[in-house]
C-alpha cells in the first residue's frame, strides 16, 4: 500500500464511505458508478496522452470490446465477475495488440488517427452484426456474482465494485509511472530521438503503454454492463473516445489524478448540462477549446504551474 | 457483357465521381496538415457546412448556381474567423493539440449546425435532371456535371501548385513550413488564406455532392474517417498521393458495394488501408523523413 | 581497434553527403574528424550511431558488423554519441535526464520487471553530474540551464549509458573560447579516467589539435588526410580545404 500514500488511502476512505451519507439516493449512487469509472478511463488514458505523449482517439474500442465481452458471456449464463473480466483481457488485449504494433509504427497524429480508424471499424463490426444485437447491442442481462451468494445487486455493491477497480487500476498506473519502464515512458513523451540513443526500443515501449492502457480501460468496460445490464455499439462511437480525452485534457495531462477528477466533473458536467439544455455538445466543444488555448496542462496542471512561479 | 455495361460501368464511374470529391477534400486535408501542422479534425464539418449553407442560399436566391459560388465563400470565411481566433494561437504547440483542439471545433459545429437546421435528413434538388447516352449506357447528367467540375478544380489546383509563384511556395512550405519564414512572406495571412481556401474547397465538395447525397449535421464525420483514410493511404504530407488515394477508395467503395452490404465495404476499405500499410508502411507515395 | 569505418558512402538525393569515407579508431585513442561545415562531419556519426543506413560500406564496432543497425542496438552495444544542437529531455530535471540514462544499463532493462521495479541509478547518476560541475542544478528542468550547462548535460547523459566508445558532435559548440578550453580538458580528464575511447567531431580546428591522438580531416564528404595532430597541421591539402574553403 506504501505505492499509494496516505492521502491516496484517505480519499478512497471518504469514497468508501460515501454510501454511508444520509439520503445517498440510488440516481446519486449510479452517477457516482458512472463518474468514477469515467474517470478510471480516463486516468489509463493519460498515462498515453500525459506519460507518453500518444492520443488515442480509440479508446472506445478497448472501452466497448470489454463491455461486450461480459455481456457475451452473461448471455450464456455466465455471471463470474472474474470470468467476465478475464474474458474481456483477453479480448481486448489480442485486438490492442493488433492497434498498437500497426499505430507505434510512426510517431504523434498517426497513432491518434490509427487509433481511430480501427476503432471505428470495430464499431462498424459491432454495430451491424446481429449475433451481437447489432444497433440495440446486447440487453437485459442479469446481475454479476463474485462469489456463490455475493451478487452485485444493489447500486452500494455496484458502487464499491467500481470503486475496487478504481483503487486498483490507480494502484497499478501508480506503480507503474514511477518504474523504470514509467521513467522510459516520459523520456519518449520529452524526446523520442533522443531515447532511441540511449538503447531504447521506442515502438516497443509505446506498445507497452498502450497495451496497459487498453487493458485497464477494457477491465472498465467489463464493469459497465454490470451496473447497466446491457452494452451497446455506442459505447464504441468515436465521440466517446472524445470525451476521454476532453476528461484527461481538463484534469491535467500527465497527473493521474488530475484525468480521474476531470472524468468524474465531466461526467457529472454531462448529466447535468444534458438534461438542462440539448445542446450540451457545444458545451463540451466549448470547453474543450477554451482548455487547449488557455491551459494546455488541464486544471490540476495550471496549479503545477503557479506554484512553481511561486517558488521562483 | 450486359453486366459490365448496366452494373459495373456506371458503378466505375459513380466511384470517380466520389473519389473526385473526396479528393477536394483530402486535399485540403494534406495541405492544412503539411502547412499548419493541424490534422484537421472540423474538415468534414466544414464540408456538412457547406452543404447546409447551400441549402441557405438556394432557399433565399432559388438558384443552384449562385449557392455554389455562395456557400464556398460563406463557409470559407466561417473558416477563416476560426483559424484566426482559434487555430493561430496553438502552432507552435505540438501538433497533437490541434487535433484536439479541432474535435471541440467539429462538436461544436456540428452541434450548432442541428440547432439551426434540426437534425432532420435534407435533399437538395440537382440544378438539372436526365441522362446522356455514354459508352452504350445512360448516365445521368448531374453526376457527369460532378465528375467534369471536380476534375476541372482539381485540375486549376494543380496547375495553380506548379505553375504560379504563390502556389510553389505554398507547395514548397507543406514539405517544410520553415522556409516560409526566410522568404519573407507575411506567414500568418498565407495561414489564414489556406485555411479559408481549404475550407471553401471542403464546403464545394459538400453542395457539390449533396444532390447525390443526403444532408443531415453528422455527413461530415463518415467523410472525414475517409478522408484520414485517404491521407494515410496516400503518404501524409503528399499532395499528389491524396488525390490518387482518393481515386482508390472511391472507385473500391463504390465497386465493393455492389457485393457486399455497407458494413463490409467499410471493413474492406479498411483492409486496403492496413495492406497498404504493411507492404509501404509510409503510405503510396510517403517519403522518409516527412513528419518524422 | 574498437570501430572500423570502411569505405561508407551516403548519398541524399543528388548530394553525397560521404564518398568512401574509412578510417579505424584504436581502443583509448582519442580521434578526432574536423572539417569545414558541410564536410559530412555530423552525416558521419549519424551512420556509424545508426540514425542512418550506409548506401555503401560497412562499419564494425568491436569486431560486430553494425552497419544498419538501428540507434538504440548500437547503443545496447556500448557506443553513445552526444548531438550537435543540444537533444535532452527538457520539461524533467537534470538528475532525471541522468537517471533514465543511466537505468537503461541495469538488469530490469527491457524486461518485464521494468513494469514495477525502479532501479537505484542515483549514485552514477549524482556522481556524473558532479564531475561536470551540475550536482547543485539536480532538480533544475533540464531546459532552464544555460547553454554551456546543456552541453554538459548531453554528455552526462551519453555517459551514463555506460558506453565504450563516446561520439562527440562538436561538444563545445557556442561556448566561448575559455569555455571551450575548460570544457576540453574536462572532457580529456574524464575519457582517460574511464579507459574510453573517443571519437570527436569539430570545426574549430584548434580544440582538438590539443587533445587528439589522431585526426581525419573531412572534405564534401571526401577523407582528404588522416594521422597525428602535427603530420595534419602541417598538410597542404588541409590548408587549402580550410583556407580555400571559405570557413570562419
Amino acid at each position: 500500500m506504501s505505492v499509494l500514500g496516505w492521502r491516496a488511502l484517505l480519499v478512497f476512505a471518504l469514497l468508501a464511505a460515501l454510501p454511508l451519507v444520509p439520503g445517498m439516493s440510488r440516481y446519486y449512487l449510479l452517477l457516482a458508478f458512472d463518474a468514477l469509472l469515467f474517470g478510471a478511463i480516463a486516468m489509463s488514458l493519460d498515462l498515453l496522452m500525459g506519460y507518453t505523449g500518444l492520443v488515442s482517439f480509440g479508446h472506445a474500442a478497448f472501452y466497448g470490446l470489454g463491455a461486450y465481452a461480459t455481456a457475451i458471456l452473461m448471455e450464456r449464463g455466465v455471471q463470474s465477475v472474474w470470468a467476465c473480466v478475464g474474458f474481456a483481457v483477453v479480448v481486448v488485449g489480442l485486438y490492442a495488440l493488433v492497434v498498437s504494433y500497426f499505430a507505434t509504427a510512426r510517431r504523434g497524429i498517426y497513432f491518434a488517427l490509427l487509433t481511430l480508424i480501427f476503432a471505428e471499424v470495430v464499431y462498424t463490426f459491432f454495430r451491424y452484426t446481429q449475433t451481437f444485437g447489432g444497433s440495440d447491442g446486447i440487453q437485459g442481462l442479469p446481475d454479476a456474482t463474485v462469489l456463490p451468494g455475493l451478487v452485485i445487486d444493489t447500486p452500494t455493491r455496484k458502487y464499491y465494485l467500481v470503486l475496487a477497480y478504481l483503487l486498483i487500476a490507480y494502484a497499478i498506473c501508480r506503480v507503474v509511472v514511477a518504474s523504470h519502464f514509467g521513467r522510459v515512458l516520459v523520456a519518449i513523451r520529452e524526446n523520442e530521438d533522443r531515447a532511441r540513443f540511449l538503447g531504447y526500443n521506442v515502438p516497443r515501449y509505446k506498445m507497452g503503454a498502450c497495451m496497459i492502457s487498453a487493458l485497464l480501460t477494457g477491465v472498465g468496460g467489463a464493469i459497465y454492463p454490470m451496473r447497466s445490464a446491457f452494452a451497446t455499439p455506442d459505447l464504441m462511437l468515436w465521440t466517446e473516445s472524445g470525451e476521454f480525452i476532453i476528461s484527461v485534457m481538463i484534469g491535467g495531462l500527465g497527473t493521474l489524478v488530475g484525468p480521474i477528477i476531470g472524468g468524474a466533473f465531466f461526467t457529472i458536467l454531462r448529466d447535468k448540462v444534458s438534461s438542462i439544455v440539448d445542446w450540451y455538445f457545444i458545451v463540451i466543444g466549448g470547453v474543450l477549446i477554451v482548455i487547449v488555448l488557455f491551459m494546455p496542462r488541464g486544471l490540476l496542471g495550471l496549479r503545477r504551474i503557479f506554484s512553481r512561479r511561486a517558488a521562483a | 457483357m450486359d453486366y459490365v455495361l448496366t452494373v459495373l460501368l456506371p458503378q466505375l464511374l459513380h466511384g470517380l465521381v466520389f473519389g473526385a470529391a473526396l479528393g477536394l477534400l483530402a486535399l485540403g486535408l494534406t495541405v492544412i496538415f503539411g502547412l499548419l501542422g493541424v490534422m484537421n479534425f472540423a474538415h468534414g464539418e466544414l464540408y456538412m457546412l457547406g452543404a447546409y449553407a447551400g441549402i441557405a442560399v438556394i432557399g433565399v436566391a432559388h438558384s443552384f448556381w449562385v449557392a455554389l459560388i455562395a456557400a464556398p465563400i460563406l463557409v470559407g470565411l466561417v473558416a477563416a474567423v476560426t483559424e484566426m481566433t482559434t487555430l493561430r494561437p496553438i502552432y507552435r504547440r505540438e501538433p497533437l493539440y490541434g487535433l484536439i483542439l479541432t474535435f471541440g471545433l467539429a462538436l461544436v459545429f456540428r452541434e450548432g449546425a442541428r440547432q439551426i437546421w434540426g437534425g432532420d435528413m435534407r435533399r437538395v434538388l440537382p440544378p438539372f435532371t436526365g441522362s446522356t447516352p455514354l459508352l452504350g449506357m445512360t448516365y445521368p447528367n448531374y453526376r457527369l456535371f460532378l465528375l467534369a467540375a471536380s476534375s476541372l478544380i482539381l485540375f486549376a489546383l494543380w496547375l495553380f501548385f506548379t505553375r504560379t509563384r504563390a502556389g510553389v511556395v505554398v507547395r514548397a512550405a507543406v514539405q517544410d513550413a520553415e522556409m516560409l519564414d526566410g522568404l519573407g512572406v507575411d506567414v500568418r495571412r498565407v495561414f489564414t488564406l489556406t485555411f479559408a481556401a481549404s475550407g471553401a474547397l471542403a464546403a464545394l465538395a459538400g453542395l457539390l455532392l449533396a444532390p447525390i447525397f443526403t444532408v443531415y449535421p453528422q455527413m461530415g464525420v463518415e467523410m472525414i474517417l475517409l478522408a484520414f483514410i485517404v491521407v494515410i493511404l496516400g503518404g501524409m504530407g503528399s499532395m499528389g498521393g491524396s488525390v490518387v488515394a482518393a481515386f482508390i477508395i472511391g472507385v473500391a467503395q463504390s465497386l465493393f458495394s455492389l457485393w457486399m452490404n455497407p458494413q463490409r465495404v467499410a471493413i474492406a476499405i479498411f483492409g486496403i488501408m492496413i495492406v497498404v500499410l504493411i507492404v509501404r508502411p509510409r503510405g503510396l507515395f510517403g517519403r522518409e523523413g516527412v513528419l518524422e | 581497434m574498437i570501430l572500423e569505418v570502411d569505405a561508407v558512402s551516403k548519398r541524399f538525393g543528388a548530394l553525397t553527403a560521404l564518398n568512401r569515407v574509412g578510417f579505424a579508431v584504436d581502443e583509448g585513442q582519442i580521434f578526432s574528424v574536423i572539417g569545414p561545415n558541410g564536410a559530412g562531419k555530423s552525416t558521419l556519426f549519424n551512420v556509424v550511431s545508426g540514425l542512418f543506413a550506409p548506401d555503401a560500406g560497412r562499419v564494425r564496432f568491436r569486431g560486430v558488423d553494425i552497419t544498419g543497425l538501428p540507434p538504440e542496438r548500437v547503443n545496447r552495444l556500448g557506443l553513445a554519441k552526444t548531438f550537435q544542437i543540444t537533444n535532452i529531455f527538457p520539461e524533467i530535471s537534470v538528475l532525471d535526464n541522468v537517471r533514465v540514462a543511466a537505468q537503461s544499463r541495469t538488469p530490469e532493462s527491457g524486461r518485464l520487471a521494468s513494469l514495477w521495479r525502479r532501479p537505484d541509478v542515483d549514485g552514477v547518476a549524482c556522481a556524473l553530474l558532479e564531475t561536470f560541475g551540475l550536482g547543485a542544478r539536480r532538480d533544475a528542468h533540464a531546459r532552464d540551464l544555460s547553454h554551456g550547462e546543456q552541453r554538459y548535460l548531453e554528455i552526462c547523459v551519453a555517459l551514463a549509458t555506460d558506453p565504450r566508445l563516446l561520439l562527440l558532435d562538436e561538444p563545445t559548440a557556442g561556448m566561448t573560447p575559455g569555455e571551450t578550453r575548460d570544457a576540453t580538458a574536462l572532457v580529456r580528464k574524464v575519457v582517460l579516467e574511464r579507459g574510453l575511447t573517443l571519437l570527436l567531431i569539430e570545426h574549430d580546428m584548434s580544440v582538438v589539435m590539443g587533445i587528439s591522438d589522431r585526426v581525419a580531416v573531412l572534405h564534401f564528404g571526401e577523407k582528404i588526410a588522416e594521422g597525428t595532430p602535427e603530420a595534419i597541421r602541417s598538410d597542404p591539402r588541409v590548408i587549402e580545404a580550410y583556407l580555400g574553403g571559405g570557413d570562419d
